[in-house]
């Protein structure tokens, strides 16, 4: 009575607090939360075409409502005083409101009230308990309320469509039963909540969630958290299943229909109740009916509980489930349930032989008998035709390959009813078919009756079986009227008698022989004669079995043994990992670590600590050597950074040119807008025109894309010709004009060094000129500033020593560009072109360049800046700013920097032949455009990618794909940098690396061949670890079915577990290589999915379905636990394979 | 109506990278629109409920990773697709430009029964953009010159025609399906007429 007082307590406060506060927003945020309420069931309406009664938005309507309805009700005057609802309220108006009548009847015959009782409903029950289900509940520790009995009267009325109109009938008659101030009696808000709740009551409701169209999928969320629910008792997926042997574990719920008593099938039984709460697309509810009461073992009276039919593709289920169970998932923390888990019922129609029915003056109790003879607790139904409805819902459910028998007598007008003179006392087997109906008061006696579960589709072939077999030793042919064994079934014919069921019970071992049925002894030989072919399949089976285990374990050898090292690494004292004093103590004087396979031992079985990270991480990658001193990995990182500014230089040339040709592809398309635009308004004809013609020549050739070759020389003119077109009226002219002028530009870069002043005002001058353009240029503009600032940033980071970086980056860029003017002098001495943009690049972004020049090296700046070919500046730009970047601990001998620069740069510049020829200008400018989309995409949710750092990780890219144009930027590899950058923070070094681990990675994406192997090896491993698993996967076929894996693999799991996570997983990654297995990543993947496996199982995902699950479940992983099984895995495939 | 088959609609998304595909596919089914979203890797699928001629039909929308070269992988799971996406940037040509190699991509890749009619959707998103490169007009006569497909500009960011355009696919994957099971089908859309027709009412008298 607790609860019930709880719930009565809850609900009177509301009211209560209601009175309390007469004002008018009191009343005003009642309606409100009805409005909101009756909006939400709506708009549920709509786009799920029914509402369920259950849904939870009823509930919250008709709590909404009820709170409404109790605010300011005259309690005291009307009798109503300590009665917590609404209820009382309903049956008293029951009396002059008709609507009310006939909704109070429902409540009365729903609360479980016989249904003889007077209809009027005007018996009014003061007391009537809120939970009206529970009444019957046989003590205090079973009355928790079920949520679809709370505000019982408001739903009934709701689903009778009556609400609105008993509401008004009270707003109406207010005064009558509410206080003045009541929200029901104010004249506005009456009329709006009667007129609010017209809509809900006209809608359609729906007591069965059967239709699968209506069913969505549960987000992986629910999915997991139904599982921990459910299985919050069983062993955590760590604890290993012996090898081979765990098939069916008590976990595996796949087949847990077969687990048929009460007691073995706990778990996975209340996995299923927990699912079959939530219709799914698997099993049809064909009944349910709650308050059915059960008595568990151990237990000394029978318990309430929620009994229901299931239609699955294995066959009819009856689950039983108490009460205690059903209630939300919130109510259950901490609770512990496994004792009432044990006690609900889930029994699978087909073990069940005979369905024992007694009828008595109580109750209708229920008795199934299952196969092996055994009894299930008994299950009481209360009265009024529940049983029945129960068992023809059985028989349906039978159809078509199964049967009860003797089926239900089927009786106009009342339905189904029991079949007549089956009762165990009277058998008289004919009259069934006679169809006499000598006994008219049947129904109401009190009687025993004994139905017999028929499997048409087992009995037929083993019928079929046994009769072969028979023939075979020409034992005496059966009668048909000699079954096994039968009590009162009547199985009338020989027709019936080839779908008789005891053969099969034979067959499977299971005679269900009861001491009152002791066979005929002519059929003693026939036993004995099944029974030596049960001997035979026995040990055959036994064979085959061994056979199956023998091939089983050369798959494991042949294809596993690839995947893991043949030597187990002992896991002692690495509970730690890789510390920071471990780490410290394994250095020798000259920093060097020569134990590379402890630390790989280490890291294997605990990580590195974070701040070390950055200290292990080359070497884990492979990019420091064990052994090497501190100064030749400082000698090695100089030259790495050198190599590193080198590239960087090279490419940036190259996306100067892009850049430029993105500003004409812009203007070209902005041109073609505004030339659309420009058609109508004459003041722009002018700028329109010369548009005109420049995109005339853009637009058929795509400038990014496919720009034909004559064509690229040219464009680099076109920016000029676009900027200072409102100047200059023909082409020609303007090319003329820009050469000259290009021409000055860069005599001002000879005569004066740091004469960013004046260059400056060449800048305004020209921009002012051009009004036109305004905007655009800006934005062009813009850029090199913001370059510039982050510039100044490193500058600063950097301090003395990068003056001297700086002069050699631009010296070195100087050079690289003057490769380029001579290369394209040489290929295509089309000197014309070159002017214009180097004028352009003057005007827009040479201006960074000559600040920094000037506080470098003045002397150097100035010659470059004589020789500064077109796309120089721009070059020179990046390159400072880079090498800048990169000189943060620079120790490096300037002496000897520069003549490698030099070298190196003209290398490259040589090595490509003609310098940037159109191809590979075009491939990187699609690569450098695929590598800004992602980077800016790239965990911006992560606080470390600012726009500095994302510039970093944009060059790491860059450099890369420059290196690898062949491959090119694949989506993914920003993925992959991204940790790197995070842990090693500087660019050099974890470009390093992620060159490092693309060896590796590269073959994942879609040009290698890696992707398919890890597909194949998951199947195999999956096969030998997890055959249940295996065999759903592979229901379907081949193995895209690891589709869902391809994330994983592709970066790593990088996607799939935050940060921290990432950098555990990789480490172990790495580290297994040397300890373990050079194919880790399978063994994660494997953990992962045997993380799930259960849920998967349990749901029997399909791979829309497993895709669907592991992207919801993204970084929500308990990757440690993920890890640690991984190298149990690990561990296990060791072991099969050693154990040969 | 118990045992009536799920309607699922498959409706593939492609586009070049960058496009707006994800962002589409979440202000649709979720009604939310994040600037956090990655590139996408692999593919991914969200599924929602809608009507479409009174019937309530699931549609399942698969995202995909907008590289082209990762579409060989994927494209083995869009058999059976019933209606494809193609989704460019207004702000950025050449994605326009692609969607012809789109379109033939997934021709060829999902192989529908009857190419020429198999419904396509054409969508410029980012159409809150200022710096327009596709005008409308131009994306209007490339539809119109590819069997008229049904075009539209849309705003991920700002719901923009996304629920006007997924109705128009829904609605062209669905003429797709029903073709083929015409005759199942019949029976029950009385039935959902009915109720829908009683829904309407309901929602008429509802509308306070």
């Amino acid at each position: 009575m607790a609860a019930e007082n709880k719930v009565e307590s809850e609900a009177d406060e509301m009211p209560a607090a209601a009175a309390a506060d007469p004002s008018a927003e009191q009343k005003e945020r009642l309606i409100a939360a009805v409005k909101k309420e009756v909006k939400q069931l709506m708009e549920e309406a709509v786009t799920r075409k029914f509402v369920h009664e259950e849904s939870g938005g009823v509930t919250a309507l008709c709590g909404a409502v009820e709170a409404c309805l109790g605010q300011g009700l005259r309690r005291r005057a009307l009798g109503l005083f300590k009665t917590s609802s609404t209820t009382a309220l309903l049956h008293k108006i029951a009396k002059h409101c008709p609507e009310a009548a006939l909704v109070s009847a429902r409540v009365l015959s729903a609360e479980g009230a016989p249904a003889t009782r007077s209809a009027s409903g005007v018996e009014r029950r003061p007391s009537a308990p809120r939970p009206p289900l529970n009444k019957r509940g046989s003590g205090s520790l079973l009355s928790q309320t079920p949520t679809q009995s709370r505000y019982l009267w408001i739903r009934i009325a709701l689903f009778e469509r009556q609400l609105a109109k008993i509401i008004e009938h009270l707003v109406n008659n207010a005064t009558r039963y509410y206080e003045r101030d009541a929200l029901v009696a104010d004249p506005d808000y009456g009329s709006i909540l009667s007129s609010l709740l017209v809509g809900p009551c006209a809608l359609e409701y729906s007591k069965a969630k059967a239709p699968a169209c209506f069913w969505s999928d549960p987000p992986a969320d629910e999915l997991v958290q139904r599982h921990r629910m459910s299985a919050g008792t069983t062993t955590p997926p760590s604890v290993r299943r012996p090898i081979l042997n765990f098939r069916r574990s008590l976990n595996a719920s796949s087949d847990d229909t077969s687990g048929s008593s009460a007691g073995s099938a706990t778990v996975s039984s209340a996995k299923d109740y927990v699912e079959s709460l939530h219709q799914n697309s698997r099993a049809t509810l064909l009944y349910g009916k709650n308050n059915v009461r059960v008595q568990p073992k151990d237990v000394e009276e029978p318990m309430p509980g929620y009994l229901s039919l299931h239609q699955t593709a294995a066959g009819l289920v009856i689950k039983w489930t108490p009460n205690q169970l059903m209630n939300g998932y919130a109510e259950s923390e901490g609770v512990d349930k496994s004792v009432y888990w044990a006690m609900s019922l889930q029994v699978c129609v087909w073990e069940v032989v005979y369905v024992h029915v007694h009828r008595a003056r109580a109750s209708d109790a229920l008795i199934l008998v299952g196969q092996d003879g055994v009894q299930r607790p008994p299950i009481h139904f209360p009265k009024g035709g529940h049983l029945l409805s129960f068992l023809s819902n059985l028989e349906t459910g039978l159809l078509p390959h199964g049967q009860l028998d003797p089926p239900l007598w089927s009786q106009r007008g009342t339905g189904k009813v029991f079949g007549r003179g089956k009762s165990r006392r009277r058998p008289m087997p004919s009259l069934c078919e006679s169809g006499e109906t000598e006994e008219t008061e049947w129904e109401d006696v009190a009687g025993d009756y004994v139905f017999r579960i028929v499997n048409n589709a087992i009995a037929d072939r083993e019928a079929m079986r046994h009769s072969l077999l028979e023939r075979a030793v020409q034992s005496p042919p059966r009668t048909p009227r000699r079954p096994l064994a039968s009590t009162s079934t009547t199985s009338s014919d020989s027709s019936t008698m080839s779908v008789d069921c005891p053969p099969s019970a034979i067959i499977n071992g299971q005679p269900p022989l009861t001491p009152a049925q002791i066979p005929p002894i002519e059929q003693a030989a026939s036993i004995e004669l099944v029974c030596s072919t049960m001997r035979r399949q026995i040990i055959s089976r036994a064979f085959y079995g061994w056979l199956a285990y023998c091939r089983h374990l050369s798959t494991v050898r042949t294809h596993l043994s690839g995947l893991v090292h043949p030597n187990i690494v002992p896991t002692d004292g690495t509970e730690s990992g890789l510390t920071e004093e471990i780490w410290q103590s394994m250095m020798d004087e000259n920093g060097a670590v020569h134990n590379g396979d402890e630390v790989y031992r280490l890291v294997y079985y605990g990580g590195v600590q974070q701040n070390i990270r950055r200290d292990v991480w080359p070497y884990l990658l492979g990019y420091y050597e064990f052994g090497s001193t501190s100064e030749q990995r400082s000698e090695q990182d100089a030259a790495c950074r050198r190599q590193y500014e080198t590239t960087m230089s090279e490419w940036l040339c190259v996306e100067a040119i892009v850049k430029q040709r993105d500003r004409e592809a812009t203007a070209a398309s902005i041109a073609r807008l505004t030339e659309a635009a420009g058609r109508a308004t004459s003041s722009t004809v002018e700028t329109g025109e010369v548009f005109e013609d420049d995109c005339s020549v853009i637009s058929d050739n795509p400038p990014i894309v496919s720009p034909e070759p004559s064509e690229r020389e040219q464009k680099p003119e076109s920016k000029p010709v676009l900027s200072r077109a409102p100047s200059i009226d023909e082409v020609e002219n303007i090319e003329m004009d820009s050469e000259e002028k290009g021409r000055n530009d860069s005599k001002v870069n000879g005569e004066t060094d740091g004469t960013s002043d004046s260059k400056e005002h060449v800048d305004v001058d020209s921009l002012n000129d051009i009004d036109d353009d305004e905007v655009y240029i800006k934005s062009v503009v813009e850029n090199p500033d913001m370059r510039r600032e982050s510039i100044a940033e490193i500058k600063r980071l950097a301090e003395g020593i990068v003056q001297k970086g700086d002069g050699r980056g631009l010296l070195c860029s100087v050079d690289s560009g003057n490769m380029t003017l001579n290369g394209n002098d040489l290929k295509s001495s089309m000197e014309e072109s070159q002017p214009p943009q180097q004028k352009h690049a003057s005007v827009i972004i040479t201006n960074p360049s000559v600040d920094l020049a000037a506080s470098g090296s003045p002397a150097s700046s100035g010659t470059t800046a004589n020789v500064s070919p077109a796309r120089s500046p721009l070059g020179v730009v990046r390159e400072e700013s880079h090498s800048a970047g990169a000189s943060f601990d620079t120790l490096e001998p300037s002496g000897d920097a520069r003549p490698d620069n030099r070298s190196n740069c003209v290398s490259p510049a040589s090595s490509n032949g003609g310098v940037y020829s159109n191809e590979l200008v075009e491939t990187f400018a699609l690569n450098l455009h695929r590598i800004e989309k992602d980077v800016q995409r790239c965990d911006r949710n992560y606080p470390f990618f600012t726009d500095e750092n994302l510039d970093k990780l944009r060059n790491i890219m860059c450099t890369y794909v420059w290196e690898h144009l062949d491959t090119g930027y694949m989506q993914g590899m920003c993925d992959l940098a991204a940790p790197l950058l995070v842990t090693m923070r500087e660019e050099a070094a974890a470009h390093a690396l992620f060159s490092r681990l693309m060896l590796r990675a590269k073959d994942n994406f879609p040009t290698g061949q890696a992707m398919d192997a890890h597909f194949a090896d998951m199947r195999s491993l999956i096969q030998i670890l997890d055959c249940e698993l295996y065999e759903l996967m592979h229901a379907h076929g081949d193995y895209t079915h690891f589709y869902f894996c391809y994330r994983w693999f592709l970066l790593d799991f990088k996607r799939e577990l935050l940060y921290q996570d990432v950098f555990a997983a990789w480490e172990l990654i790495w580290a297994a290589r040397h300890v373990a297995s050079e194919h880790m990543v399978l063994f994660i993947a494997l953990a992962l999915l045997e993380t799930y496996r259960d849920v998967i199982l349990a749901n029997s995902m399909d791979f829309t379905d497993i895709i669907k699950f592991f992207n919801e479940m993204a970084e929500r992983h308990d990757a440690s636990a993920v890890l640690s099984l991984a190298r149990d895995l690990v561990l296990q495939v060791q072991t099969l394979i050693e154990n040969k | 109506m118990a045992s009536r088959k799920k309607v699922l609609l498959k409706v593939i998304i492609l586009g070049d990278s960058g496009v707006g595909k994800t962002s589409l596919m979440n202000q649709f089914v979720n009604k939310k629109f994040s600037n956090q979203y990655k590139a996408t890797i692999g593919a991914d699928f969200l599924t929602k409920e809608v009507i479409v001629d009174d019937r309530i039909v699931t549609m399942q929308i698969w995202d995909t990773a907008g590289q082209e070269r990762f579409q060989s992988l994927g494209m083995a799971f869009f058999r059976g697709a019933d209606c494809c996406v193609l989704v460019f940037d207004v702000t950025a040509p050449n994605t326009f430009k692609s969607l012809e190699s789109w379109r033939d991509e997934f021709l060829i890749q999902a192989s529908p029964r009857d190419p020429d009619n198999f419904p396509f959707v054409i969508l410029g998103n980012k159409v809150d953009l200022e710096n327009r490169g596709v005008s409308a007009k131009r994306a209007q006569q490339w539809c119109q010159s590819k069997n008229d497909l049904p075009y539209f500009e849309t705003s991920a960011k700002e719901a923009v025609n996304v629920e006007l355009a997924f109705q128009t696919i829904a609605r062209n994957a669905l003429a797709q399906e029903t073709e083929a099971e015409l005759y199942n089908e019949f029976p029950d859309q009385i039935k959902l007429n009915a109720n829908d027709n009683a829904r309407n009412r309901d929602g008429d008298n509802c509308a306070c």
